[in-house]
């Protein structure tokens, strides 16, 4: 082996270092890293070699070749884990990529009926103007459905109501206005209930009627109970349902079991008020019918008419559901169609 | 009556009071672009011998060329023009008489602007002979259905059964009149008789049943003539619905609408006797009614009889025996108040409703029956001729009493929550004709008109105030205390349960109640009928949501759709003996159910995963685990060995110790019978024995802060022993240090053996105090291995520490 000096040893180094500089630009790959740390890094490698022939080097030089040979490797090494690194985050990212584009794994998507979800909606109004929720039988006696509304047995407004039997005396209730005598035979004043449930007309089905459907009820009993404060509650139920923008009015109308009776019209929320299909051009909708609890009917379950006063108020669900989601026959509410319901 | 208001302010004072109008039909706008012309001049046409070419003035100064074809125009005459874009309603040239639209045309090369027209063009007449020529008054300009008097205006009016007064015009008219404060004037009918033939020597009547017939009116008629009403008169009916027959029967039905009084005209020649007895039917009597069909009689149906034989059913139909034909001379008018339950009784039985019967049952006006039959009197007179026979019969047996009733304004105003002063409280009463006797301070006594059968009490003069006043002066007052006394309880297990099933994708169905009796018999052997069903296809009740959940899967697979997670809540019925005392109706049982129905595909194939069919455990555990969120896990499952009617795989629930229900696979013969092809799985729940109001809440249990160890321990047992009864020997056994237990893999096959199966659990354990030893960890597990071993005779295949 030729003598080492330090001459030759400046000049190994310095061509080191330049051809350094080509190897480390030619290491793209983890196959060129690991020829390059074979190269230069192993214990054979060409760095190594020079720290062996330092150790022929005269002894004053040694300790001043040790520190610069000390920094190059450092810096040979620093910069090739730099590389290594990137090179391997390179080859990884290539091996993990993924089509973010394929579809999830999906969960069942669950619906409520919008009847339901009407409902829901209505009840949730009433609860919150403090009306508890009461419910009654769907097949229902004579006594309860009619007699003791205010309708005698010959009365013609029983014509309003086409009604199933399934005995003499028995028959589906036609409203959930029985549901009122009921609570008000079982509570005594105050009485502030809703009563939602579902009817029975026996009427041919079409796209427009269904020889079922649901309403919501409403009483309130208590003294002093006015005429003026049904309107004023019904107004607030209202902006609360349909919105605040809406036009309202009252029209004097006839239940046997209210007096005064009243249906209310509010503005068609389609077509705001302009005239439509859905409101044959008048720009309102009939929505419910309500009026102060009669006295006979007071008298039926038992309460003075003279102490206390009350209202009461009916509406149906599924025609209203039915123009909120722009459903233009009312059998598809009772069909089940599963594509129908995902919709909701 | 005076009135100065457009049609849509009468219709909106109609609505406001009570009337609802519910169309505003202008009849004359049909009308619309005819007008009276001026015939200036008349030449003929150069190319065709039949057209003439005339000049029409149709406004002051504006002339008009018009191509005529009919032989008798002439210059000055004043004539029906349409003009350009009027419709005309029958075209005489056409096959069909098709309406067509008048258009600017050149007739042979020569131009016309519009048609001079004939009757029949103007669907007024048969007579298509010639154009129609009209009064030299007429005013050119005018529109046509100003001249013709057709510019009227029909109000439908939709009339609530407590308002009977307002099935007729006065009724109508009453209230318009108080709505515009003007003076009301009934029509006057003034009867000329003839003085030598006094009607008590012509007729006789007799009422037998006074309580179905408090009043019975009569006028005899001689020597009419039987032809077509005036041409007015058959207007006005037709706008009101009722079809022109004769002058004579026309005049009744015409009062019939003014007065709302029905009336009769009998061929008084064809009355035996010259009698009127009004009487009750005998019972198995049959009659033949005017439409020529002969019906049996109900039982006391109230009949209207000559001296030998029935002529009507009061206030229902006229009888063929008497009616009036083209033969008739004499005629007897009945003007009569009948008993409205009587006449709603009968009318019903007979299954026959008729104008008449529909305004007797609905309460006439007792008072004005011979007010009535004197207007039909002069009206026939005036156009049938003949003479009317001096006095009218008026049998009042029975005469109605007028009703007397007391209101009190602060009451009124406590109702209304008004503040309305007593004068103005009878100003409103006096304007429809209420009688105001007293008015006090405190108190205000009213007769009630006869017209009005509707007002008996206090609370029914409240709503005349009411609506007299009008709703929109009342203001809308809202009470703003809020009370909170109530509890929203009742329906939130209801909600809890629909939202989570909705949260965990089933779709909510609402299914018809109704259907039919073949298919309900599969379910249930105690079906609700319905006396009345609209069809076969809805004539029972359904006695449970699974049939529901089972049409609603068949409906789907119509449509292709064979996977489906639904639910639907909703009642059951079915009849309950009569000694069942815990149901709301007796002999009815309804119950609240919650149905759920999986089919199909538990999982569909996708990109990471195959497709998986729906099995039993899917439902399990969708009911678990609703169970364990709605019930607090105070529920349990009982399993059923074998099936039954209704499914081949079944699982009983209990909740808090109550039977609440099932979950199972559809038996495979109902599902053959629906057409079902794939496995359906139900769940009927009732959530009754939930009590919302004693729901607790559920206690905190701290978490371990000490490591848990893992053991598994695989078996090799018998097949038949049941993974439930392993699962809780191995809990009784493990102790209090025994956190958890669960099966992770369970197979059979040659390995372990025939008629067994190898079941592996995952066991593990900690302590709520220090962490556990292994020496510990050893002493359970030994103990749980040999409960194992020697309870279900089983053998250990391995024990794994992970």
């Amino acid at each position: 082996m030729a003598q080492t000096t330090a001459q030759s040893l400046h000049t190994a180094i310095h061509t080191l270092r330049e051809e350094l500089a080509g190897a480390f630009a030619a290491v793209t790959t983890q196959a060129d890293a690991e020829s390059f740390r074979i190269t230069y890094l192993s214990r054979n490698g060409k760095v190594a070699a020079l720290f062996e022939s330092m150790k022929s080097l005269p002894g004053p030089d040694k300790p001043v070749f040790g520190k610069l040979l000390n920094e190059l490797k450092k810096s040979v090494e620093a910069t090739f884990a730099e590389i290594a690194s990137r090179i391997e985050a390179a080859s990884a990212s290539t091996a993990s990529r993924v089509d973010l584009t394929l579809p999830g794994r999906t969960l069942p998507l669950g619906s409520i009926h919008p009847v339901t979800q009407t409902l829901n909606e209505i009840k949730s109004i009433f609860v919150a103007m403090g009306f508890d929720i009461a419910d009654g039988p769907e097949i229902e006696d004579d006594y309860h459905n009619f007699e003791a509304l205010n309708f005698h047995p010959h009365h013609p407004a029983r014509d309003m109501q086409d009604t199933f039997f399934v005995s003499k005396d028995v028959l589906l209730r036609t409203h959930t206005s029985p549901v009122q005598i009921r609570t008000m035979k079982k509570q005594k004043p105050p009485i502030r209930t809703i009563m939602p449930g579902r009817v029975y007309r026996n009427e041919a089905i079409s796209a427009r009627s269904y020889c079922t459907f649901h309403q919501v009820e409403g009483l309130y009993v208590d003294k002093n109970v006015s005429f003026s404060e049904l309107k004023g509650t019904l107004v607030a139920f209202a902006k609360q349902f349909y919105g605040s923008d809406i036009n309202y009015k009252f029209r004097p109308s006839y239940f046997p079991f209210t007096e005064p009776s009243l249906e209310m019209d509010i503005s068609c929320f389609l077509c705001k008020g302009k005239g439509c299909r859905i409101c044959k051009q008048s720009g309102f909708l009939e929505v419910l019918g309500a009026g102060m609890v009669h006295p006979n009917v007071l008298r039926n379950v038992g309460i003075d008419p003279e102490e206390y006063s009350g209202y009461a108020f009916g509406m149906g669900i599924d025609r209203t559901a039915l123009l909120r989601h722009g459903i233009n026959d009312i059998r598809l509410l009772f069909e089940n169609d599963v594509r129908f319901l995902r919709q909701f | 009556m005076d009135v100065d208001a457009s049609p849509d302010d009468i219709a909106q004072k109609l609505t406001s009071a009570g009337l609802e109008v519910e169309a505003v039909e202008n009849l004359g706008e049909k009308f619309d672009k005819f007008v009276v012309g001026y015939v200036k001049n008349v030449v003929k046409h150069p190319k065709a011998d039949k057209l003439s070419l005339c000049d029409v003035e149709i406004a002051d100064g504006a002339v008009i060329r018009v191509v005529c074809g009919a032989p008798n125009v002439a210059a000055g005459q004043k004539v029906p023009v349409a003009l350009v874009g009027a419709l005309i309603p029958s075209n005489m040239h056409d096959p069909e008489g098709k309406p067509f639209t008048i258009a600017r045309a050149k007739i042979r090369g020569e131009e016309s602007n519009g048609m001079i027209c004939a009757e029949s063009e103007l669907g007024l007449s048969q007579d298509a002979a010639g154009i129609m020529v009209l009064k030299d008054s007429a005013r050119v300009g005018m529109p046509l259905s100003e001249y013709l008097g057709m510019d009227d205006v029909a109000f439908e009016i939709g009339v609530t059964p407590n308002r009977p007064d307002c099935l007729g015009h006065i009724g109508v008219a009453r209230e318009i009149a108080s709505a515009y404060g003007v003076p009301l004037t009934l029509p006057a009918a003034p009867v000329t008789e003839n003085q030598n033939d006094p009607v008590a020597a012509a007729a006789v009547v007799r009422v037998e049943n006074s309580a179905d017939c408090p009043r019975y009116a009569a006028r005899v008629v001689k020597n009419v003539t039987i032809g077509p009403s005036p041409g007015w008169m058959q207007d006005r009916l037709t706008v009101a619905g009722v079809r022109p027959i004769n002058a004579v029967v026309d005049v009744t039905n015409y009062v019939m609408l003014e007065y709302n009084q029905p009336l009769h005209a009998f061929d008084y020649d064809r009355l035996a006797g010259h009698t009127i007895v009004v009487k009750t039917a005998l019972p198995g009597e049959k009659f033949t009614t005017l439409d020529g069909k002969e019906r049996p009689l109900p039982e006391n149906a109230l009949m209207i009889c000559d001296a030998e034989r029935a002529v009507a059913v009061a206030g229902v139909m006229g009888g063929q025996n008497s009616e009036i034909t083209s033969a008739t001379v004499n005629i007897l008018l009945e003007s009569a108040y009948f008993n409205p339950v009587s006449v709603r009784k009968t009318s019903k039985q007979l299954g026959l409703s008729t104008d008449a019967s529909y305004r007797f049952e609905r309460g006439i006006d007792p008072s004005a029956t011979v007010e009535a039959v004197n207007r039909a009197a002069s009206l026939i007179a005036e156009i049938a001729g003949g003479a009317v026979c001096a006095g009218v019969i008026d049998e009042y047996p029975a005469p109605v009493e007028v009703k007397r009733v007391r209101v009190r304004p602060s009451r009124v105003n406590q109702i209304l929550g008004t503040a309305i002063a007593p004068q103005e409280i009878t100003g409103y009463f006096t304007s429809i004709g209420i009688g105001v006797t007293s008015a006090r301070e405190d108190e205000i006594e009213c007769t009630i008109p006869a017209w009005r059968p509707d007002i008996e009490q206090e609370i029914d003069l409240v709503e005349e105030v009411a609506r007299l006043h009008g709703f929109s002066n009342i203001e809308d007052k809202m009470v703003s205390e809020i009370d909170f006394s109530n509890k929203y309880v009742s329906a939130a297990t209801t909600d809890r349960v629909r939202t989570w099933l909705a949260d965990n994708g089933f779709n909510e169905i609402v299914s018809n109640s109704l259907l039919d009796e073949a298919t309900a018999a599969m379910f249930s052997d105690k079906l609700v009928k319905l006396m009345n069903p609209i069809s076969k296809e809805q004539s029972v009740m359904r006695p449970n949501l699974l049939v529901s959940l089972l049409q609603t899967v068949v409906h789907n697979s119509h449509y292709g759709t064979d996977s489906m997670r639904v639910f639907e809540m909703g009642r059951g019925f079915t009849v309950a003996h009569p000694a069942e005392t815990d149901v709301v109706i007796p002999g009815f049982r309804e119950r609240d159910l919650t149905g759920i129905c999986l089919t199909g595909k538990a999982a569909a194939q996708t990109w990471f995963g195959a497709e998986r069919a729906v099995d039993i455990f899917d439902m399990k555990g969708v009911v678990s685990a609703l169970l364990n969120k709605i019930a607090l896990d105070k529920y349990r499952f009982i399993y059923y060995d074998g099936q039954d009617a209704l499914t081949d795989q079944r699982v009983g629930v209990e909740i808090n110790g109550v039977y609440a229900g099932y979950f199972g696979r559809v038996a495979a013969e109902i599902c053959r019978k629906l057409k079902i092809e794939t496995g359906v799985f139900v769940a009927e729940l009732s959530f009754d024995a939930l009590d919302e109001r004693e729901r607790v809440f559920r206690q905190y249990v701290p978490v371990l802060k000490y490591p848990v160890v893992e053991r598994d321990a695989a078996f090799i047992v018998a097949n038949d022993v049941p993974s439930s009864s392993i699962e809780a020997t191995i809990r009784e056994s493990g102790g209090i240090l025994l956190r958890s237990v669960e099966l992770f893999d369970l197979f059979e096959g040659k390995s372990v053996g025939e008629g067994m199966k190898s079941v592996a659990y995952a066991l593990r354990f900690a302590s709520a105090e220090r962490t556990l030893t292994e020496t510990e960890i050893e002493h359970v597990m030994n103990a749980v291995i040999a409960a194992v071993t020697t309870n279900h005779r089983a053998v250990l295949r391995a024990v794994e520490t992970k």
